[in-house]
């Protein structure tokens, strides 16, 4: 019993080891790649794949969450008289969290998956061990295009999930709520600041990362056979789901201490 | 003949002593061989029993749990990916199931190792060379399709222009010949003693197909449970005296294994019981 949880741990851990490995040697190459104009080719196709074919999905992530947050908040503001601030809790929560948050689910079910399955495949059958006894990386000409391409554009696609969120808890308070459209706009202008915006968008540079570096590594170590390109994908969107979850915990902890250590001299700037 | 002892330059790829083991099990067993340079060496084998796992050593796709390899007197064995770069790029792999990369043209696959390690200038050269590759393996004219709209024969033929790419003095075969039907198996014999009299290439071909082994072998060895249990030519193995040989080069079940069969059986379930869908 105990030798069994002992070992159920080694293997845990070797486990640990061999991702974090995999994490150094793809970060070191994606950087590489960054300074390599011929690698530009293939980081532009890869974000031909995942970006725009992504957009859809986003927006209409983004304009269903607006549009929910203000059918639900709008009876408790309401309620206190202060449905005119709707526009500062719709737009605080879509730019903070729920644009950010939601668009990298939606990613990692769409991209994070796609990733798994197309590594995996050309894992299983022998693609990625051709590429290797051609002398070739193929963390390098398969992780670090893919990982680049989902660092740099989640962001933007936040910013989608954003402004369509926006519209859509504008379309919902104003046209439907009928709240006065002048007030909505001072009051959430008021609110949410640049530094929310920024914070909130750039929170999709670990995202993407995450998402990316998770997918590719359950292709590149899948099992054989249709099923264990299928669990290989189940797991890396379970994975970059949670840890999409704990890095935003950390995010907002993080972000928040500098926020706190700058606020005072902020007026200064 | 009895050979002398194998040392690190008896052969361009020596293995010495290698053991394998995936988990507990055991695949390759302290193997030991040397290839001989501009030969023809065919690797024999039931599935399962190690062929592959014992080539992708000599080229390091695997490493070996012990032993040791050497390539031209170099041992290679715990070399880094990085280090192995150059020393892989003398070989040619043919994979079992071809391995072409599905989204690029058959064009794109042949410079595929080219690409990755220069940038190319001279596009007229490279057509060229494209086409005379094609050529070998009796391809050309294939170039702008794509792996998915070629038949397996015609997989397996891109992929040995593609192993020829970077002019390899080694090339290995995994089973170039299977899923194929006779004649088109017989191309790829043919071809494979083409590309050793014209480019004068070391090649290590595993198969379980008789026929293609007894055509194209200089020297066959045959492998069992993950070790060697029969090395020589192909009179040499014809003739050879082990029951297991014998019983794999005529394709036949041994007694043993019959006897097997007949105690496991199968039990057919003639009628509906819903006991046996719990
Ligand atoms: N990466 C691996 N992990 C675990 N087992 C493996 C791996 N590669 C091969 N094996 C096992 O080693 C044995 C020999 O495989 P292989 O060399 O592919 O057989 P064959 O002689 O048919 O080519 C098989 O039983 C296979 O299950
Ligand atoms: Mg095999």
């Amino acid at each position: 019993m105990i030798e069994e949880l002992g070992d159920a741990t080694l293997k845990r851990i070797e486990y640990l080891g061999r991702f974090a490995r995999f994490i150094n040697h793809g970060s070191r190459c994606s950087v590489l790649s960054l300074v390599q104009p011929r690698s530009y080719p293939l980081i532009w196709s890869q974000m031909n794949a995942i970006g725009v074919g992504s957009v859809p999905v986003i927006m209409i992530t983004g304009a269903f969450v607006g549009m929910v947050l203000a059918i639900q908040a709008y009876d408790q503001l309401a309620g206190m008289g202060l449905e005119e601030r709707l526009g500062v809790l719709i737009n605080i929560s879509v730019v903070k969290e729920l644009g950010p948050v939601l668009a990298a689910v939606m990613l990692a079910g769409r991209v994070g998956g796609a990733l798994t399955a197309e590594l995996g495949t050309m894992n299983v059958t022998e693609q990625i061990a051709a590429i290797r006894s051609m002398g070739i990386d193929p963390v390098k000409y398969l992780v670090a295009p893919r990982v680049l391409a989902c660092l740099l554009l989640t962001p933007l696609l936040i910013i989608y999930a954003d402004l369509l969120g926006i519209l859509g808890g504008y379309f919902v308070s104003v046209i439907q709520l009928g709240i006065n459209s002048r007030a909505y706009w001072d009051f959430s202008a008021q609110a949410v600041e640049l530094w929310d915006v920024v914070t909130g968008s750039l929170k999709g540079l670990f995202f993407g990362g995450a998402i990316a570096i998770i997918g590719c590594y359950k292709g590149f170590t899948c099992r054989e056979g249709a099923q264990g390109v299928g669990e290989a994908c189940t797991e890396a969107f379970v994975g970059s789901f949670i840890s999409i979850l704990v890095i935003n915990f950390i995010y907002a902890v993080v972000t928040k201490s500098i926020f706190l250590t700058f606020w005072p001299i902020k007026s200064l700037l | 003949m009895i050979r002398a002892a194998i040392d690190n330059n008896s052969g361009i790829i020596v293995v010495r002593e290698l053991t394998k083991r995936y988990d507990e099990r055991l695949v390759l067993d302290n193997v030991s061989v040397a290839i001989e340079k501009g030969k023809t060496t065919v690797i024999i084998g039931r599935s399962g029993c190690g062929k592959t796992v014992l080539m992708k050593h000599m080229i390091v796709l695997e490493r070996p749990s012990s032993g040791e390899v050497y390539f031209k007197g170099q041992r290679i064995d715990h070399l880094s990916e990085k280090q192995l770069a150059e020393i892989r790029r003398q070989y040619g792999f043919c994979f079992q199931m071809s391995a072409l990369f599905d989204s690029l043209t058959v064009y794109e696959n042949i410079i595929f190792p080219i690409q990755q390690k220069q940038k190319i200038t001279d596009w007229k050269a490279m057509d060229e060379l494209v086409k005379g590759k094609l050529a070998m393996v009796g391809m050309d004219g294939f170039q702008q399709q794509y792996p998915a709209s070629l038949s397996g024969g015609q997989k397996k033929r891109v992929a040995l222009a593609r192993a020829i790419a970077l002019d390899p003095e080694v090339i290995m075969y995994d089973e170039p010949t299977t899923g194929l039907d006779p004649v088109r198996s017989d191309i790829i014999n043919e071809l494979i003693l083409k590309l050793k009299h014209e480019l004068h290439v070391t090649s290590i071909v595993v198969t379980h197909d008789m026929n293609s082994a007894y055509k194209i072998a200089d020297r066959i060895i045959m492998f069992h449970n993950g070790k060697i249990i029969a090395d020589g030519d192909a009179e040499h193995i014809r003739n050879h005296p082990n029951p297991t040989v014998q019983e794999f080069i005529h394709g036949k079940v041994s007694e043993a294994e019959l006897a097997a069969l007949r105690l496991g059986g199968t039990r057919y379930n003639t009628q509906y019981s819903p006991e046996d869908f719990k």
